[in-house]
Formats: structure tokens, sequence, C-alpha cells
């Protein structure tokens, strides 16, 4: 029962998965004032060339390709599409490196 | 002649090589560093490679790094904000 040896989970063999399976309500904030940051850095980008009456590949492309915060879907948000999951969708948290890289869309259908 | 004023604010540790170069190409060593770049296609292309890590205002002009540090530094002194009746 105590000591050195007693039986934990960790101990009595097996994984003890720790990583929670879905974000707290707290991370979920987070993550969105981290999308709105990155769609505020976007904007900023185009309404300076809009400005100059240029453009940028990259940023038009941003623009037709990825959602906005207000306009992602909940799922899309704070899920994924992985193959290997039951109904083929895990945690945002569990993409290496989540909070620094821009995870928005998923294959259409799931 | 607007300028990009960016901002680090996360840092890039365990990013790609890629990633990492941009910064340096940009002049982002440490983290709140705060840089100025003339608002062209050049330079935004370059801030849409780091777009997570960056914050970006809009500029007239470059201010020096001192007028930087300015805006950061609270006022010399203090002030009393609410007199305490003394028993």
């Amino acid at each position: 029962m105590f000591g050195p040896f007693r039986a934990t989970n960790p101990l009595s063999g097996g994984l003890l998965w720790k990583i929670p399976w879905r974000l707290s309500k707290f991370q979920k904030r987070r993550h969105r004032l981290r999308l709105r940051a990155v769609d505020s850095v976007v904007a900023t980008l185009d309404t300076a060339l809009a400005k100059r009456g240029q453009t940028l590949e990259a940023i038009e492309r941003w623009k037709a390709e990825m959602p906005t915060e207000e306009e992602m879907l909940p799922k899309d948000k704070y899920t994924m599409f992985d193959r290997k999951e039951k109904k083929y969708r895990k945690g945002i948290h569990k993409l290496p490196k989540w909070t620094r890289v821009s995870q928005r869309i998923n294959p259409p259908g799931y | 002649m607007s300028f990009f004023r960016i901002t680090l604010h996360r840092s890039a540790i365990g990013l790609p090589e890629r990633t990492r170069g941009v910064l340096q190409a940009l002049g982002l060593r440490r983290r709140m560093q705060t840089v100025f770049h003339p608002a062209e296609p050049q330079f935004a292309g370059m801030i849409m490679k780091v777009k997570e890590l960056v914050r970006v205002q809009e500029v007239e002009r470059r201010l020096s790094k001192g007028e930087v540090k300015a805006e950061r530094t609270p006022e010399k002194g203090f002030y009393v904000e609410r007199a305490v009746r003394r028993m």
C-alpha cells in the first residue's frame, strides 16, 4: 500500500496517458486569442500593402484558403483530423508545437 | 513611407531551421525585441512566414532603440494611490 514499491497506476504496468484528451476552457480561450493574433498580423500586412496598391501571393492565398477565428467551427478550432483515431478526430493539443503553428483546415467530410 | 514594427513575441526554440532563419533575416534575436522594416511585399512575405511568433504594427517612422525603450520604461518616482488614515 505504502512505500517505494506501492502499486500505483504507472508502476502496475501499462501506459498511463497523462495528456487529457480535450482542452480545458482556459486552454481554449488562450488558443482563440492566439488565432486572433495571427488574424490581426495578416490583416495588418494586408492593409499596409493595400495602401500602396500592392499585394502578395502568400497573403492572397491565406485569405482565400484559411478561415478567420470567427468563421471557424468549434470542431476545427479545438480538434484536428487524424486517420488513426476513433471518429477520425484528436485534440489539437496533440499536434507538436501546437501553440506556434497554424492548423485551421481539415479534410472535407471529416 | 510606412514601416512594419515587428516584435518577437514567441520564441522559435524547437521550430524548423527555415523559420529561425527568417527571424535571423528580420534581425530578431530574442523575445520582445522590436525591429522596423519598410512596409514592402518583400518584408510582408518574411513576416507571413513567422506570423505565429510576432506582433506587427504599421507605423509612420522608424523609432530609435532609445525611443522604444522609453515607451516601456515606467515614470520615475512614486505616487500615493490613496491616503490611509493613521491610527
